[in-house]
């Protein structure tokens, strides 16, 4: 075991030593490697702040309801019995909304009381919200649809909305865009396996009479091949870290604005960098990538040596 | 200890390098191969490294067929030899002792235990003082002394030295000599291939090949 720990600790030892005499090589090929990882990191960033945000969102099918104007109080509330009627056996919460709540409600949230206060009249309707809890199936969005569509038709109700459409739509997008940082993710991480197996590819070519003496002598394959592992990982890995350090920099400037856009909505909205199991993992691939490309690079270069 | 059983290497139709060869290299015994430019010295030597495979025939060294040997067996198969080459092969980017130390560390002993060893090593070639040096700052001569330390560094049961004094002064050639001739009285086989008459004097015994084959027939 300890001749294995020494002859790894010697392959690191040589992979750090190529390192050391081209430096400028090796920051260079960091920095291509770190470009190309840096736009799927900060995608990923990006998904795994808006992930939580559309979680927390509702999905769950919930129909507004909005009462005519001239509708009175006791006319809007007897239409919960239609309501209660129209849903049936399903789980369903109907809460009644009365317009000075409302108002009340949007002076609060909105931030705008000042302007709502000069309104006079309060332009709000009563309304209701139908939480659907039982319609989660596939078969549910058609369900709901046609729930809306008999709710229309009850007397005094003037307009209905079915809310949850716009969150499906975003989690839908959200589902595109996961497919789409895959699909650059995959993309960029052949980038890297190539750009790592160009780089051991050069450093097989200049260590070419190392490795003929090497084999002379008596070292095993992997005695020559585990240095070019150890680089292509190590490469991987520092490309991994700056570019998850230039992700993370780069979060500062772009939080600035997007709390200006955010407080518009009253929201204090902010990214926040990837958690460090996450970061591990991405650096774990990193250098996974590395490690391919050298693997592949040695695979095909040094078998020409033999 | 090594045993060429009629073997023939063709790299062509038209290239044959040995035909037919047919040899014994008793364990202990200092042999010479002599024989002009391209008459097989070289592709000999290199078939008992295993750097060539016969293309008839059977080598064996150590026992061992090389023709039957896998990829995996012959790192295994060269530590037990020590292998000197016309151009000495020294690594220019380190010192010489980091070069005499390598076949060692290629086994997976220690830096500590690999550098005493290396010491030794170039102490016996009469270097140990140069032990820091690079080996472009070195003569010719003194070149090949350092390839001779790296060659018996692993301590190995036979040594092939392919043409080590070409290119040497006669003064640094008989050095060299002195140092392969030394290993060889502690009980190393040595085989060495020359065409340097001179070298050939000091011989006790000579295989002499022409265009391939054994002349004189099988010693």
């Amino acid at each position: 075991m300890s001749v294995w720990f020494r002859q790894h600790g010697f392959a690191l030892g040589a992979a750090l030593v190529h390192l050391r005499r081209a430096p400028g090589s090796f920051l260079f090929n960091i920095l291509v490697v770190a470009i190309a990882l840096a736009l799927p990191f900060t995608g990923l960033t990006l998904l795994d702040n808006v992930r939580p945000m559309s979680e927390s969102l509702s999905v769950d099918p919930e129909i507004s309801i909005f009462l005519k104007q001239e509708t009175d109080r006791e006319q809007a509330q007897a239409l919960a019995t239609p309501l209660r009627q129209l849903v049936k056996d399903k789980q369903a919460k109907i809460i009644f909304t009365p317009r000075e709540k409302a108002l009340d409600d949007l002076k609060t949230k909105s931030g705008l009381s000042d302007v709502l206060t000069t309104l006079g009249d309060n332009p709000l309707p009563d309304s209701y919200v139908m939480k659907l809890d039982a319609f989660r199936n596939a078969q549910a969005g058609g369900d709901v649809d046609q729930l809306a569509e008999q709710i229309r038709t009850l007397p005094g109700v003037e307009s209905v909305q079915v809310d949850s459409a716009w969150v499906k739509r975003l989690a839908a997008l959200l589902n595109v865009l996961r497919l789409a940082l895959l699909l650059l993710a995959a993309t960029l991480g052949t980038v890297v396996v190539a750009v790592v197996f160009n780089t051991i590819r050069l450093q097989v070519m200049t260590q070419r009479d190392e490795i003929i003496v090497s084999k002379l002598i008596g070292a095993t394959d992997n005695f020559i091949h585990r240095p070019f592992y150890y680089t292509g990982a190590l490469l991987g890995l520092c490309a991994g870290a700056l570019a998850l350090g230039a992700v993370s920099l780069a979060l500062r400037p772009l939080n600035v604005a997007i709390a200006e856009f955010a407080r518009l909505y009253a929201s204090e909205f902010q990214l926040a960098p990837l958690p460090p199991l996450a970061m591990a993992g991405l650096l774990a691939i990193s250098a996974g990538l590395g490690l391919v490309g050298a693997v592949l690079s040695v695979q095909r270069h040094l078998s020409r040596l033999n | 200890m090594i045993e060429f059983q009629s073997v023939s290497k063709q790299y062509s139709p038209d290239a044959v390098a040995l035909r037919d060869i047919s040899l014994t290299v008793n364990k202990g015994e200092l042999v010479f191969l002599a024989g002009p430019s391209g008459a097989g010295k070289s592709t000999l030597m290199k078939m008992i490294a295993a750097i060539e495979r016969p293309s008839a025939g059977k080598v064996i060294v150590n026992g061992q067929d090389i023709g039957k040997l896998k990829p995996a067996g012959i790192p295994f198969l060269r530590r037990n030899l020590g292998l000197i080459f016309q151009q000495q092969r020294l690594l220019n980017d380190r010192s010489i002792l980091s070069n005499v130390m390598l076949p060692l560390l290629v086994t997976g002993a220690s830096r500590h235990q690999a550098e005493q060893r290396a010491r030794a090593a170039l102490d016996k070639v009469g270097l140990l003082d140069r032990a820091a040096s690079m080996p472009l700052a070195l003569s010719g001569g003194e070149q090949q002394r350092v390839s001779i330390a790296r060659a018996i560094v692993n301590r190995p049961q036979i040594i092939l030295a392919d043409e080590p004094t070409a290119n040497l002064d006669r003064d640094s050639a008989n050095r060299v000599l002195d140092a392969l001739k030394a290993f060889h009285s502690v009980g190393v086989t040595c085989l060495i291939s020359s065409h340097d008459e001179q070298m050939l004097d000091r011989a006790a015994r000579v295989i002499h090949l022409k265009q391939g084959q054994l002349e004189g027939g099988a010693p």
